[in-house]
């Protein structure tokens, strides 16, 4: 991904919160997971990514606790909370409405 | 649940702010050691695997300042951080700090303790229920007037209240309040009487202010049904406490008001001080029982006699509006209902009587608020404008320091501060300086209010104002100081964080010749010349009060005002009935005669400066007479009352021991009746007559006396008349003595034994010299004085202060080149006058501007001025001579620091 825009900011929060929806992970595995999935078509900067959790975590749609890695380093790490499930089917529905709409347009004949 | 997590968030952020940014520096850093782990395990070395995973993070300080935003707590942050290093920046110079807090604290307290006394006078609601729902009727200055003779609109008769409070609409409930008079209450076992203040009240005045009792009970309607029938009182909380030492066992007491016995059945709520502002109540008697505490007078039956005023409590949805047009139909309605016989003719209200006016009763009654609203208000604008000059003062000071700090500044800007947040820093040294002045502004409001009152009011015990500092009070002391820090603090900061960086920055910069040095001259200048000005107004102001004052008592009177006592008594309240009546005045005056040292002695209904007036509707011969007269100013005196008080006359003869009754009836009347009425006719021997009721009486004029001021000390004097209380049908009102003698002081107690001997219990109402009266009249008028002239003093220093800092400031700039004059041959004097020059054209500056200030000022007050015009050329000219003066002074020192420069010195280094 170039530069975040408003659009993307809006999508990288919906594919944080689907991540952590599998499992509390730091930011590292966050990123690292959303490259996996996407195979490699989307990846994270670090600029966008750490705000996003902050702001998210602001938001109180995530929860933050230190805990410790499989090689026993300490990470910060982030889970999703009961508001932020929430969250995450409003977005989820809102982005399925928004993508639709954008194929209707873009595929017409 | 999800709002308390993210207040907590909020919170740890603000108060655990370095746990929090380690835990974000430990996160970045786990992030970038996996990046490197990564790029490692991809085949890089070492090194390069950190330098490539720091290139993909892009900026690890921006990513921490943006998560910072993130937190959303970046106000509350920099403003802790503001205050910590604007605590430290404002101890690291003690001096100015104590200097700028101290100004401050002057200024923003003077203009706190004005205020407060105006909140407290004119603005503070009655401590009732729901004061904005009240309805005042009346004329809400006539708090302790009494008139008889007529119906009137602006007081109150009892059978009047009677009509409005049972027949009203817009009303839940219509209070009636009146004078007590004179009351001495003697608490029994032996003690004296003593003096008290009351007030006498209809029996819902309690329930319709919604006051309660904290002992006993307040008064019910049971207590208006009977005249003479309930013997209760209720007490204020002060005065049970002041009085009683807050015994429970007061109710039930009896208390013996001028003579009659009365039970104390409560005491009101605390804080609850009745009705009228400015003289708090400490005794609430019930309307019937009115003749039983002023013995001899009957108020209640009578349709002219006025003396109540009235609070409604308006019903929901009544507007006051409505209650007004009520309240007037109501009044005609009782006028035509009951004219003829309740209400004869000759007292209904003239055709041009105003109408009730019903006015907002939150905020009760008070005849001290017309007195003083006036002058507090130009007090006011003094202590503002002495406020502003000691602004401008802090700001050049302000100014000042910027200069020095120029390289700490330059520095920030240059390391990305961004300019707004270095202003907003600055403007933060100056806000707290202004509430730290604000602080210590409130502490000497609160010695200082009670110490004005103190200079008003005289000796009383009871403090006639509450000045705690509620609310409003602090409301405005918070908003000034904030004001004023702005004032001084922004345009300072701004200029301060106007620095070119790179000439700044320079190793050896000392005072730069950029935009942040001689930029700032301008400015300095500016303000001691706007200082000068307003000083300038000040002080002619001061100059005007202070001359008023000298002509008020110096004012010619018509008589020796340095040489009466008056002495006031109520034969009437002692009981005397009729026939007693008749012979006392001449039997007391025998007995005063003979106290030695009155050289003269007579007596007068009206008095002196008494308060009390009458005025008969008059026709006279020659002028075309006029249905119920021409309302003239009267007075029934003793015999010789004008040789006794010193009044020459200028015609005929005065009012001598043989007009007695039986005798044709003769007045003497003044000089402005003679001149208004019988203009170049001799009026001696015309006749003037008193118009109705029951019938015209014809008097003969006899003489005509110079004008005197016996009532108010402005203003033209009005047409008067005087008759023979001799050969008057009724007894006066009031019985005013005056005695002339040499020695006025070491008169007043043989008279006061004289009385005793008299008749013990004659009531003496009023025994001072008539010098110690008039001053009592213009004691407020001698308080603004006396206040505009110390502002005025005060602000004339500031500016000159500030006038010395910067002429210190331009001495010192300067130093190199005086020092260089000096070696090339200049001589002391020149470099002296070179700096007077400057000196004198930033205070003749300062005077043009002022001048034109001054005179559209006077302007404003020219309705105190006595004796002398606002423009008076000699105070303004004075004024400016003063100012001149001190400027020159201020800029002297200097000066003649400048002449004693080394030009060796001044070469070296300057």
């Amino acid at each position: 991904m170039g530069k975040p825009s408003d659009l993307v900011q809006g999508t990288l929060d919906l594919l944080i919160l689907k991540t952590i929806s599998l499992g509390p992970m730091h930011g590292w595995a966050i990123a690292k997971r959303i490259e996996q999935i996407s195979a490699d078509v989307l990846r994270v900067q670090q600029g966008s990514l750490y705000p996003a959790l902050h702001r998210l975590e602001q938001q109180a749609w995530i929860a933050a606790a230190w805990g410790e890695t499989e090689t026993g380093r300490k990470a910060k790490l982030y889970s999703l909370t009961a508001a932020g499930r929430e969250q995450l089917e409003k977005e989820l529905a809102s982005w399925d409405r928004l993508s639709t709409a954008i194929n209707l347009v873009a595929r017409m004949a | 649940m999800r709002s308390a997590d993210k207040v907590r968030l909020r919170l740890r952020s603000l108060f655990l702010r370095p746990r929090v940014e380690a835990e974000l520096a430990a996160e970045l850093s786990f992030h970038l050691e996996q990046q490197t782990a990564e790029n490692i395990a991809a085949g890089m070395e070492a090194k390069e695997a950190r330098r490539a995973a720091l290139r993909l993070f892009g900026g690890f300080t921006q990513i921490q300042e943006r998560c910072r935003e993130m937190r959303g707590t970046r106000f509350i942050d920099e403003l802790v951080q503001d205050l910590s290093y604007a605590v430290r920046t404002l101890r690291g110079s003690p001096a100015f700090t104590i200097v700028a807090a101290l100004s401050l604290a002057l200024g923003i307290g003077a203009n706190t303790a004005i205020f407060s006394l105006i909140n407290a006078l004119i603005l503070r609601p009655l401590a009732v229920q729901a004061p904005d729902r009240l309805v005042a009727l009346g004329d809400t200055s006539h708090t302790g007037s009494l008139s008889e003779g007529s119906v009137r609109t602006d007081i109150f008769s009892y059978p009047m209240y009677e009509q409005l409070r049972d027949h009203n609409q817009s009303f839940t409930g219509l209070l009636a309040s009146g004078r007590s008079g004179r009351l001495r209450v003697g608490t029994g076992g032996g003690a004296a009487a003593e003096p008290a203040r009351g007030r006498i009240v209809s029996g819902n005045y309690f329930a319709v202010l919604g006051v309660r009792a904290v002992r006993g009970r307040t008064f019910t309607a049971a207590e208006d049904r009977a005249p003479g029938g309930d013997p209760v009182v209720v007490i204020s909380h002060d005065y049970w406490q002041r009085r009683f030492a807050g015994d429970d066992g007061v109710i039930g007491r009896v208390l013996a008001l001028n003579g009659y016995p009365f039970t104390v059945v409560g005491v009101a709520q605390p804080g609850f001080a009745g009705d009228v502002v400015g003289a708090p109540t400490e005794i609430w008697i019930p309307l019937m029982m009115q003749s039983q505490v002023n013995p001899g007078r009957k108020y209640l039956d009578r349709w002219d006699t006025s003396w109540l005023l009235f609070l409604g409590r308006l019903k929901p949805g009544a507007s006051l509006a409505r209650a007004q047009a009520e309240a007037n139909a109501l009044f005609k309605r009782s006028l035509t209902t009951y004219a003829g016989a309740a209400i004869p003719p000759q007292i209904m209200p003239g055709p041009d009587v105003k109408p009730i006016e019903a006015s907002p009763g939150g905020a009760g009654f008070s005849s001290l608020r017309r007195q003083f609203s006036q002058p507090l208000l130009t007090l006011m604008a003094i202590v503002g404008l002495v406020l502003v000059v000691a602004c401008a003062n802090l700001a050049n000071l302000l100014l000042e320091r910027a200069v020095v700090r120029q390289k700490e500044i330059a520095v920030r800007l240059a390391l990305g501060a961004g300019r707004p947040r270095l202003i907003r820093q600055l403007l933060t040294e100056s806000l707290l300086l202004a509430v730290l002045g604000g602080v210590l502004g409130i502490l000497f409001a609160l010695w200082a209010g009670p110490a004005l009152l103190r200079l008003t009011g005289g000796s009383s015990s009871v403090m006639p104002l509450d000045l705690r500092p509620d609310l409003p009070v602090l409301g405005f002391t918070t908003v000034l100081a904030l004001l004023t820090g702005i004032a001084f603090g922004l345009a300072p900061a701004r200029r301060a964080t106007r620095v070119e960086l790179a000439p700044t920055l320079k190793e050896n910069a000392r005072t730069v010749a950029g935009s942040g040095g001689t930029g700032r001259w301008p400015v300095a200048k500016l303000l001691v010349v706007c200082q000068f000005a307003l000083s300038l107004l000040l002080l002619t102001g001061a100059g005007l009060f202070v001359r008023t004052l000298q002509n008020l008592e110096r004012l010619n009177l018509g008589y020796d005002r340095e040489r009466l006592v008056l002495l006031k008594v109520d034969p009437v309240a002692a009981g005397y009935t009729e026939g007693r009546l008749d012979a006392f005045p001449l039997q007391f005056l025998d007995r005063i005669k003979a106290v030695p040292g009155a050289s003269a002695v007579t007596y007068s209904e009206n008095g002196i400066f008494s308060g009390t007036e009458s005025a008969d509707g008059v026709s006279l011969e020659g002028t075309p007479r006029v249905e119920r007269g021409i309302a003239i100013a009267s007075d029934r005196v003793g015999p010789d009352y004008f040789q006794s008080v010193g009044v020459p006359l200028l015609a005929g003869r005065e009012i001598g021991p043989r007009d007695r009754k039986g005798t044709t009836l003769v007045a003497v009347i003044n000089e402005a009746l003679a001149k208004r009425y019988f203009a170049g006719r001799s009026p001696l021997g015309k006749h003037l007559t008193i118009v109705g009721p029951p019938e015209d009486t014809v008097f003969e004029i006899v003489g005509v006396a110079r004008d005197v001021r016996d009532h108010d000390l402005r203003g033209p004097v009005p047409p008067r008349f005087y008759t023979a209380l001799a050969q008057s049908t009724s007894f006066a009102s009031a019985f005013n003595v005056e005695i002339r003698t040499a020695n006025p002081g070491a008169l007043v107690k043989p008279l006061r034994e004289a009385v005793r001997g008299y008749d013990p219990n004659l009531p003496v109402e009023e025994l001072r010299p008539l010098s110690a009266m008039i001053s009592e009249s213009i004691n407020h008028e001698s308080l603004i004085t006396k206040l505009s002239a110390v502002f005025g003093v005060l602000a004339l220093l500031l500016a000159s202060i500030g006038l010395y800092g910067v002429v210190s400031y331009t001495v010192a700039r300067r130093a190199n080149e005086i020092g260089i004059r000096m070696a090339l041959g200049a001589s002391r004097e020149s470099v002296l006058w070179m700096v007077l020059r400057e000196t004198l054209f930033l205070a003749l500056a300062g005077v043009a501007i002022g001048v034109p200030a001054a005179l559209a000022a006077a302007r404003l007050v020219a309705s105190r001025l006595v004796g002398l015009s606002a423009h008076d050329p000699a105070t303004l000219a004075a004024a400016t001579a003063v100012l001149l003066a001190v400027a020159v002074f201020a800029g002297a020192i200097p000066g003649s620091r400048a002449t004693r420069v080394d030009p060796t010195q001044a070469l070296r280094y300057g």
